[in-house]
């Protein structure tokens, strides 16, 4: 919040660390406060969107069935015509100045709002659309494009997110060598002295400007060491948190970086992997796992405060495909109080998913980021208690390593979630319609047959064959 | 005509609905009233939105019931095979399925005659169609589609009707549908397990022949079910002689009993029948033609998936009411074209915002109509709305509509 003193809010007001852990590396407890935003208690996790909204979730059912304080948004989505043609959205903030990026996406005013450049997880792009000294590769509606570090700094300024994380070489499904590393080191310092006076500007234009988190490469600090150093030396009052795509580079963080809140956007793929971040003191999550889930038909269920332990190791979440579901009129989980739960039950789910309907991904994105809320919430509850590393352990043991199987088909894929390789692939979706073939039986119009009209009274039943 | 005769004369026959006629326009055949059913009162005239399988394409039926929807359309024939009758009586009927505390109406599956005609063949045992399943010859009897929606539990049912195309040249297969259809109503009311909790009504066949129509009519009225509908509809033919059958079918039914034109939802053919004298609709366009990316609005139907869009900052339709258009100081999303073009046919939000919007215009025009009904300003209702979508000229009026409401007192051209 604003100080009197100089009219900007200061690092300590908005992020508070109310609990840390005796060694360096451990889970923290801390408070992520704003202006104007709901206060997120830490550690918490970040909704994920496609195209600005939370894929399936209207923006009135954002704001009525879920709980979810904040989302990451990406540039990428945005901006598919660009340079060539100034994005819409871009015109919409020169239009609208106040806040223009919650009302494009028409999300509420207390949802944090961060913005990257690439979608969490990312496509990788090909390996002749690589990274440059002056530019990153994006995924588009379009296609493969190049984001200048440039554009994208003067792009995210304007579109006025809460947070911004700082373009990061990150050489998604690539391993970095030596050589790469040096290359990506002195993009990262100039990328961000390069933002860092861009949004200086801009500050000095209109007087406030989002926070800026820095992006670190995915390899440990010793291995980055001269960025760290621009990080902790003449860019340490610039920067108000840190982005993290790799566990590694959490184990020799310097001290002095140590009260800057840490998001983390390596790729967690089960609730295992989420305890494994908080161990090591990742604040806030990206959770890609809960669209995931909902789009392949399973509702989450685990707790990691689950007291019964007595059957034996439990799945992570149920797969609503299975026929079993057909006329269980419980809720998706027991116990769970979302809407999904609450107002409907697993037989309709069971339907909605058999009948391809779209409802049942809406109803599932509702429970799974329920779930989500309450994990959360009792992660939290478990580092105040001081017992954080005794429950993940029982947790490790009580739960499968792994969700369950697909098994039922999930949304049409989308251009964003698959890359073509090659010219002739064949299609991803499968085609809805087929030609109908005519019933091949004799014209039998006609006059009733007393006897046969009589016979009548069952079900749908085989014809017979004439 | 049919061999089976209603006795005479008729025992009052069971009803789970009420219906009270408020009012009528002095001019044109218009009505309001006030239909009561087993899950709440509606108002008529009333736009039904379908939600075929259970489900109001992606909407939460609590989305459903914030458009003002009391009353929504289930399909029998999509039931009937997913999730099936087994499951819709253990689960305990389609309200309790998709958890909707308003009414329901289910068709009987004869639409399907028309619309999957190549699949189907009828007899006067019923409708013989493949199973889209494994492709085998399946069987569906009048009794049964109402054994089905006795399953579904919908507060109004339909009777099984011979549907042929209107387009059809065949004038004696439309004769034998139409006396078909009738034999048929009398095998559903015999076959009706809850006349005191589910309504069942009769449709009106008789192609484009007004004759057929009026021999239909009496033939039905006499069989005295809750509600009539006019069937056979909405099939491609022309729209002049869509609304001669209309307006020759509401001249032969009582005032007493709500009558619904079954598949009809453009705007212009609501408020033209509306004016012919008829209170309930149904269709799938607008929620169909909201996937497309094609908001309804007053001013005509818009395609936000038109480049044009992009960078147009204003709401979906300036001046609605639903939580879409609304600004954002009015409780509203504030969701504008440009938005909506960017997620339209990429992310399945495009088409819930446009499902809404267009659910609630649908529902909203029919309030509007039903205010001036009340209010006897029906014809210059009229008026208004064509001048409006029509930007005032008067040479796009469409001919038909015209000739239609020229016939029950109103001159869309005059004033």
């Amino acid at each position: 919040m604003a100080t009197p003193s100089d009219g900007k809010a200061t690092d300590d007001d908005m992020f508070k660390i109310i609990k840390t852990s005796t060694n360096a590396l451990g889970p923290r407890r801390a408070r992520l406060a704003l202006p104007g935003r709901r206060a997120i208690e830490t550690p918490h996790y970040l909704g994920l969107t496609s195209r600005g909204i939370i894929p399936h979730v209207s923006q009135d059912n954002f704001e009525s069935l879920m709980d979810v304080s904040g989302v990451y948004i990406a540039l990428e989505d945005f901006i598919e015509r660009a340079p060539q043609k100034v994005p819409a959205i871009l015109k919409f903030a020169r239009q609208r100045p106040v806040d223009p990026l919650r009302r494009f996406v028409a999300l509420p005013d207390e949802t944090l709002l961060v913005v990257g450049a690439r979608r969490t997880p990312p496509l990788a792009a090909p390996a002749a659309n690589s990274n440059t000294n002056t530019s990153v590769a994006i995924s588009t509606a379009i296609g493969f494009k190049t984001l200048k570090a440039e554009d994208y700094a003067e792009d995210v300024e304007l579109l006025k997110p809460d947070v911004v994380i700082g373009l990061g070489d990150i050489p998604y499904e690539r391993a970095l060598s030596s050589k790469r590393i040096e290359k990506a080191v002195d993009r990262q310092i100039q990328w961000l002295k390069d933002h860092v006076t861009s949004r200086q500007q801009v500050e000095a234009e209109d007087g406030t400007s989002c926070k800026l988190f820095a992006a670190l490469l995915p390899v440990s600090c010793a291995n980055q060491q001269y960025y760290i150093e621009c990080l902790t030396g003449e860019a340490r009052d610039d920067i108000h948190g840190l982005a993290v795509y790799d566990l590694e580079t959490l184990s020799d963080l310097p001290e002095s970086l140590s009260d800057l809140p840490r998001m983390g956007f390596n790729d967690s793929k089960t609730p295992h992997d989420i305890l494994r971040n908080v161990a090591l003191g990742i604040d806030v999550h990206a959770v890609p796992i809960l669209t995931i889930a909902s789009e392949a038909g399973i509702a989450l269920d685990f707790d990691l405060s689950r007291q019964d332990r007595s059957s034996g190791i439990l799945p992570l979440g149920i797969d609503m495909w299975l026929t079993g579901h057909a006329t269980d009129l419980g809720p998706l989980a027991k116990g769970c109080t979302c809407y999904a739960c609450t107002d409907h039950h697993r037989a309709y789910l069971q339907h909605l998913l058999n009948a391809k309907e779209m409802l049942a991904w809406v109803l599932l994105q509702v429970h799974n980021h329920a779930v989500m809320d309450r994990f959360f919430a009792a992660i939290r509850q478990s580092i105040d208690r001081g017992t954080f590393d005794a429950d993940a352990e029982v947790f490790a043991r009580a739960y499968e390593p792994q969700l369950p199987a697909q098994t039922g088909s999930g949304p049409r894929l989308r251009g964003y979630q698959y890359r073509s390789d090659h010219a002739g692939e064949t299609k991803k979706n499968p085609k809805a319609y087929d030609a109908f073939t005519k019933l091949d039986t004799p014209d039998t119009v006609g006059t009733p047959d007393e006897a046969e009209v009589a016979a009548l009274t069952g079900s749908i039943r085989p014809a017979e064959v004439k | 005509m049919p061999s089976a005769q209603p006795p005479d004369p008729m025992p009052p026959k069971p009803s789970a609905l009420t219906f009270n006629l408020l009012a009528r326009c002095s001019t044109t055949k218009a009505r309001a009233s006030l239909l009561t059913l087993p899950h709440g009162e509606v108002k008529l005239p009333i736009f039904m939105p379908v939600a075929t399988q259970a489900s109001l394409k992606g909407l939460t039926p609590k989305q459903l019931e914030d458009t003002g929807c009391g009353l929504c359309l289930n399909n029998t024939y999509h039931l009937g095979l997913k999730p099936g009758q087994k499951v819709l009586d253990a689960v305990g009927g389609a309200h309790k399925l998709q958890g909707w505390k308003g009414n329901i109406l289910t068709d009987s599956g004869g639409f399907q005659m028309v619309s999957l005609l190549h699949l189907a063949t009828v007899t006067e045992a019923g409708v013989e169609f493949l199973s889209p399943h494994d492709k085998s010859p399946m069987l569906l009897t009048p009794e049964h589609s109402i054994s089905l929606q006795n399953s579904i539990g919908s507060d109004i049912i339909m009777q099984l009707d011979d549907v042929i195309a209107t387009t059809s040249p065949d004038n004696a297969r439309i004769k034998e549908a139409t006396d078909r259809s009738v034999r048929w109503l009398d095998r559903c009311i015999a076959a009706h397990k809850n006349p005191e909790s589910q309504n069942l009504f009769c449709i009106i066949q008789g192609g484009l022949d007004l004759d057929l129509r009026r021999q239909c009519c009496i033939e039905m009225v006499a069989r005295d079910t809750p509600g009539i509908a006019i069937g056979g509809l909405s099939g491609g033919e022309a729209k002049d002689a869509y609304c001669k059958v209309v307006s020759t079918c509401t001249d032969m039914l009582p005032a007493g009993k709500p009558r619904y034109v079954m598949g009809v939802g453009y705007p212009e053919d609501l408020v033209v029948s509306v004016a012919l004298g008829a209170d309930m609709f149904d269709c799938v366009w607008p929620t169909r033609t909201a996937r497309f990316g094609n908001a309804v609005t007053d001013f005509g139907v818009l395609n936000l998936r038109h480049a044009s869009y992009a960078e147009d900052f204003r709401p979906v339709e300036e001046g609605c009411g639903c939580k879409i258009c609304l600004p954002k100081d009015k409780g509203g999303l504030g969701v504008t074209r440009a938005f909506v073009y960017h997620t339209a046919a990429k992310e399945t939000v495009g088409a819930h915002l446009l499902s809404m919007h267009n659910v609630f215009y649908q529902l909203g025009l029919m309030g509007r109509i039903r205010q001036a009904i009340l209010e006897d300003r029906y014809p210059e209702f009229l008026k208004a709305y064509f001048q409006k979508l029509y930007a005032g000229e008067k040479s796009k009026y469409p001919d038909w509509a015209i000739g239609a409401l020229k016939e029950v007192g109103v001159d869309l051209l005059q004033g």
